[in-house]
């Protein structure tokens, strides 16, 4: 682990970053922009080569200290790295395509390649400086991402990303000073200031901060209304990425930050009651969505709120398996959601006859994500069942499957809604190849991949899953979920959509208040800065330095 | 006298005597020259100011003590002594970076044709040298009645640059400025003949050494920080900043607003960590850091309230001048993250100055290619003036404290101290500041990346002027390279005192 | 009382005009003279301080003596600068014939 001499593989971890980062700032020379969308293919190729070429468990000091720039590859941050790699090379086909009559593609590349970087720079770095670098990058980028498309929805939309990613920077920079306050020297690696976290005297006020902070970018509730409205306005290949990676930033950085052997009760039962809850609301809030692209980003929600579950069983625990497992489950989401999303954009252009394969395409993915057996995402549901556990929270672990059955019951019937099904002449429309072939490997790759991932992550074998019980245990959910949808299809309750971001709309009533402060302080300074208040103020001042500084006795009572 | 600390460089005490008087010497051709020979003139004057200093900075790291000079040979308290320490060797350089960029700014292009006439008038020439001369004299001198003068040459080279246009609303804001900024002086004033009266020494050094706490020197001190204050505009004493600074050529605002503002605060700084003993500092520290807690929330909240580019800017400077403030009750503590306070408080005051210095650069090129500069008409330029905005949006990632900006570095280190020290106030107006300056600059940057309604009828700007922007905007994100933990270079000749440099 | 009281005195009093003067002064000129008045004051009190000096057995402090100058022709320039940009002003404000009311009230 020194820094004069790189080894092959150190290279390898370090070009997966430098090599999106290094395009994406080239792209901004419009010579260069112009190969943007062919850039954006070969930007993650070192990432998917440095997952299957660098052993786990390699890491490199980059700048020695006092910078300590440290990349480490460890098996949560692999799993997701590889499933980023994979989806950001075939999303970067779908969009090369699907943006080819868009004049401004060579804009969306810059942020499309920062994006990538800073991704695969959070699932790689091991220092909290360069950490928190790359969590702003991947952060502000992925707002090009959203509001590409420049309509209103989408300025509001990349208006509420913007204040709660600001927001969530000061919660978290206000975390890490606190956390690597405990170690000495400057920066220190991250695992290092998470070992002093146990004796630290702000041990309360660190998690909380890292709580909100990380959870505000999975999108647990109340923190998630930002997500519907963001991932809902991107380009397609934009909200496949969105949706898939970049909240993925928020669960590294729980799998990173939160200690993985100290058991810390209370924290663990108040994220895992959050991510339940949260788990269910998203499923609630989205079957009444119209559109596909907004049910799945609920479904996003949803899905967040199983993760942060898993990870709040863990800590509560102290469960150091807990966070590989909640990578897995992540990993498994991300190439899913990813696929469902690139799905939209295969449906819309498609005719009756095609349409259908692509809605059984669709609801295979959907079942996977609901965990119905022999599909990659039982494995994933399978693996969680440890941390959680039997009882109650296991229970309705369960049963937010079913949920999630129902939700992508009303995906695929609003996904057969937006194909070209209600236009005679569409007839035998079929997607371009540049749009299905990349839909179809990511489909294959995510219902399969879990199986060749499964025991080398979790250290189980498939026996268990495959045995009647465990299938029953897969099936339940899924059924019940059906069965319901079925009823719901067959009688559609009167529920009126509601609107994205859901209950983004109380905070209306902040908006004349926020108003209200401003004009106060315009006022109060039109007022400060007249000639008189502004010489009295002056005097104030010196009195007032005096004062403190001489501490007369008449003043004894007042002073503390 | 003490000899030149590298081989090759000229001494020590010639430099700093240099960095005063080479400006002066320059502004005197420049009455007989014409304009555009007195633009090229002071671009040679600029290089060679920018040697000096940097000399002076190497000199300082080479010998790892302050550098001094003698005026005369005669030490005090007979003599005037010039000194700088790691943090005058700072300014100095920080000042003379941000000088020759906005020389390089105001410059008349080469291409221009000699009939369309010089951007700048030979006055501006003139007063940026003199503004140079007078804040070097205030990073090197030590003794009161010298800083005296230099402020006040400082003043009276400023306030013209306010007003260069010569339009009513300029020459209103350059009397306010002028008249809030003689009280502050005169205030100052009367702190020294207290200071003089009580120790019968002007030089700060000499003072701090006899110095123990007296109703005079409370009453001294008193008048000389809020002097100061008012200089540096501290809220509520602000009166005139945001006229003067968002009224001024942009090159002007662009020089005030990073540099000339810092130069009472330095001073502030030599009073309360030199010449003030720690009793008193410790009791005054809560005051400053108060004021400074207030101007950076009323004055961000200003400022997110602004139509006007240049107003927006100004009252971010009224807003940042605060977090220098914070810095006192921290770096007065007597505690080991007391120095990463202090290294925080300078890296920030460099950080500003740099952003600032873009970001007025930025909204200047910005108002001469739209033709205004209200920022609801600015929808869709990060397209027409990508340039031009990237160093705006660069300048404000600093003032927003995001990495890799020097401003993340220094709201780290003033975090740190301040969580450690337990003044958990302080943390939260740094958090809720950044919070508010994301504000104030999205609200620039996010529409500038969106698309126009209309096509944007642009008149042309000069490319390179748009880089010399951003190379500055670029210096303040390099800046947050600078290693997390306190600077020993900072800590060069600190605590203050004569005993380098042989009799 | 000494001659010092007596001076430290109206040098106080100096002060706390020009300061009075600061607060109430309407328009620019009255506030050039509440600083010139200020400014008298500390002058006055340098003269206090250069024959406290005399105690020591010299004839005065040289050194106030000479700030003091400087200092006057420091006020006094300051003085003129401010004057020139108040009658430019003017000048301006005439000629823009804009009805002003309160002429300086706010500068």
């Amino acid at each position: 682990m020194t820094a004069g001499t790189l080894g092959g593989s150190d290279l390898l971890l370090l070009s997966a970053i430098l090599v999106p980062l290094v395009l994406g700032l080239a792209a901004l020379k419009p010579w260069v922009r112009r190969w943007g969308p062919t850039l954006a293919l070969v930007a993650p190729l070192p990432a998917l080569a440095a997952v299957l070429l660098v052993p786990v468990g390699q890491s490199v000091l980059l700048v020695p200290a006092p910078f300590r720039l440290t990349l480490a590859l460890d098996a949560p941050g692999a799993l997701l790295l590889g499933g980023a790699a994979l989806l950001w090379l075939l999303a970067g086909i779908y969009a090369r395509a699907y943006l080819k009559d868009d004049p401004e593609r060579g804009a969306f590349s810059v942020w499309w390649l920062l994006t990538m970087a800073g991704a695969f720079a959070v699932f790689l770095v091991a220092d909290v400086a360069s950490f928190y670098l790359a969590y702003a990058l991947v952060s502000f980028a992925a707002y090009g991402l959203a509001a590409h498309d420049d309509t209103a929805e989408a300025r509001r939309a990349g208006r509420v990303y913007l204040a709660l990613t600001v927001l969530g920077e000061a919660l978290l920079i206000a975390a890490f000073v606190m956390l690597a306050s405990s170690v000495s020297g400057a920066n220190p690696l991250i695992r290092d200031a998470v070992a002093g976290l146990a004796q630290s005297p702000w041990r309360g006020a660190i998690l909380g901060l890292l709580l909100v902070g990380f959870t505000m970018k999975m999108g647990l509730f109340p923190l998630h209304v930002w997500m519907p409205l963001a991932h809902a306005v991107a380009p397609v290949p934009g909200s496949a990425v969105l949706s898939g990676i970049v909240v993925k930033a928020g669960v590294i950085g729980l799998i990173r930050f939160l200690p993985a052997d100290l058991p810390l009760a209370q924290w663990g039962m108040a994220l895992l009651t959050a991510g339940l809850f949260t788990a269910f609301y998203g499923v609630a809030i989205g079957l009444t969505q119209s559109h596909p692209k907004r049910a799945l980003a609920y479904s996003t929600v949803s899905q967040m709120g199983v993760v942060a579950a898993v990870l709040g069983a863990g800590l509560a625990a102290g469960d150091a398996a807990a966070p590989s497992l909640a990578a897995f489950y992540a990993l498994n989401h991300m190439l899913l959601k990813g696929a469902m999303f690139l799905a939209v954009g295969v449906a819309m252009a498609s005719g009756p006859r095609h349409l259908r394969l692509v809605l059984i395409g669709a609801a295979v993915l959907g079942l996977s994500l609901a965990g119905l057996p022999f599909t990659g995402g039982a494995l994933a549901k399978y693996a969680v069942k440890a941390p959680v556990g039997e009882g109650g929270a296991g229970i309705l672990l369960a049963l937010s499957a079913g949920g999630t059955t129902l939700l992508m019951a009303r995906y695929v019937l609003l996904l057969a809604a937006r194909g070209k099904g209600a236009d005679p002449a569409a007839g035998e429309a079929e997607a371009p190849p540049a749009l299905l072939v990349p839909w179809a490997v990511l489909s294959g790759v995510a219902v399969l991949l879990p199986f060749a991932l499964f025991t080398p992550v979790t250290g189980l074998g498939l026996g268990g899953l495959f045995s009647l019980e465990g299938i029953i245990k897969g099936l339940w959910p899924v059924a019940l979920g059906l069965a319901v949808a079925a009823l719901l299809y067959q009688k559609p309750p009167k529920v009126s959509e509601i609107p994205a971001g859901d209950i983004l709309a109380l905070t209306q009533g902040l908006r004349p208040a926020l108003r209200g402060l401003l004009s106060a302080a315009v006022r109060l300074d039109a007022g400060l800065r007249h000639w008189s208040s502004a010489a009295l103020a002056l005097v104030l001042v010196m009195v007032a330095l005096a004062v403190a500084m001489g501490e007369p006795q008449w003043l004894q009572p007042l002073w503390p | 006298m003490s000899g030149g600390a590298l081989p090759g460089l000229p001494p020590a005490d010639m430099l700093l005597v240099l960095a005063v008087i080479l400006p002066l010497f320059g502004l005197l051709p420049l009455l007989l020259l014409g304009s555009r020979l007195a633009e090229r003139l002071t671009l040679l004057v600029l290089a060679a100011g920018l040697a000096v200093a940097l000399g002076i900075g190497a000199e300082v790291a080479a010998a790892g003590q302050a550098a001094t000079a003698f005026i005369g040979g005669w030490r005090p308290p007979l003599g005037v002594g010039l000194r700088a320490d790691g943090l005058s060797a700072v300014m100095l350089v920080m000042t003379a970076v941000v000088l020759c960029a906005t020389g390089l700014y105001a410059m008349t292009g080469p291409a221009t044709p000699r009939a369309a006439g010089e951007r700048m008038p030979t006055a501006f020439w003139m007063l940026l040298l003199c503004v140079w001369s007078a804040l070097n004299l205030v990073f090197v001198a030590e003794d009161l009645f010298t800083l005296y003068v230099a402020l006040e040459l400082l003043t009276f080279a400023a306030v013209p640059l306010v007003c260069l246009d010569g339009k009513e609303g300029q020459i209103e804001a350059a009397l306010r400025y002028l008249v809030f900024a003689l009280f502050g002086s005169v205030l100052y004033l009367l702190g020294t003949v207290l200071i003089y009266a009580l120790y019968g020494t002007l030089d700060i050094i000499l003072a701090a050494r006899r110095a123990s706490v007296s109703p005079g020197l409370v009453v001294a001190l008193a008048a000389m920080t809020a002097g100061m204050m008012a200089k540096a505009a501290l809220f509520p004493l602000h009166l005139w900043l945001p006229p003067a600074h968002s009224g001024a050529p942009p090159a002007a605002s662009a020089m005030l607003s990073a540099v000339v503002i810092k130069a009472p605060i330095f001073l502030l700084v030599r009073f309360w960590l030199d010449l003030a003993p720690e009793s008193l500092a410790v009791k005054v520290g809560p005051i400053l850091a108060g004021l400074g807690a207030a101007a950076i929330l009323m004055c961000s909240l200003v400022a997110l309230a602004q139509h006007r580019l240049k107003l927006l800017i100004a009252y971010s400077t009224a807003a940042q001048i605060g977090y220098l403030f914070l810095m006192f009750p921290l770096a007065a503590a007597a505690s080991a993250w007391s120095a990463l306070a202090w290294t925080g408080g300078a890296l920030h005051l460099a950080s500003h100055a740099f952003s600032k210095a873009a970001m007025f650069m930025a909204a200047g090129l910005i108002a001469e290619a739209v033709g205004h500069d209200r920022i609801k008409g600015l929808t869709g330029l990060g397209r027409a003036l990508p340039v031009s905005v990237a160093a705006f949006g660069l300048g404000g990632l600093s003032l927003m404290g995001l990495p890799p900006a020097g401003g993340f570095v220094a709201k780290v280190m003033l975090l740190s101290a301040a969580v450690h020290l337990g003044n958990w106030w302080i943390a939260l107006v740094i958090l809720i500041g950044g919070l508010l300056a994301g504000g104030y600059v999205l609200r620039v940057v996010v529409p500038a990346l969106q698309r126009p309604a209309a096509p944007l009828a642009l008149r042309p700007v000069a490319g390179w002027r748009e880089w010399v922007a951003l190379a500055l905007a670029l210096v303040a994100v390099g800046l947050g390279f600078v290693p997390l933990e306190p600077s020993a270079y900072l800590a060069i000749g600190r605590p203050a005192s004569w005993a380098e440099g042989a009799p | 009382m000494s001659a010092e009281t007596l001076f430290g005195l109206a040098a106080a009093a100096l002060c706390a005009i020009g300061i009075y003067g600061l607060m109430v002064g309407r328009g620019a000129l009255a506030r050039l003279i509440a600083f010139n008045l200020l400014g008298g004051g500390v002058f006055v009190l340098f003269g206090v301080v250069a024959r406290r000096g005399a105690g020591a057995g010299f004839g005065g402090d040289p050194v106030p003596q000479a700030l003091v100058i400087t200092g006057i022709v420091v006020a006094f320039s300051a003085t003129a600068l401010g004057a020139a940009l108040v009658e430019r002003l003017a000048q301006l404000r005439a000629k823009g014939g804009a009805p002003s009311e309160e002429p300086e009230a706010d500068t």
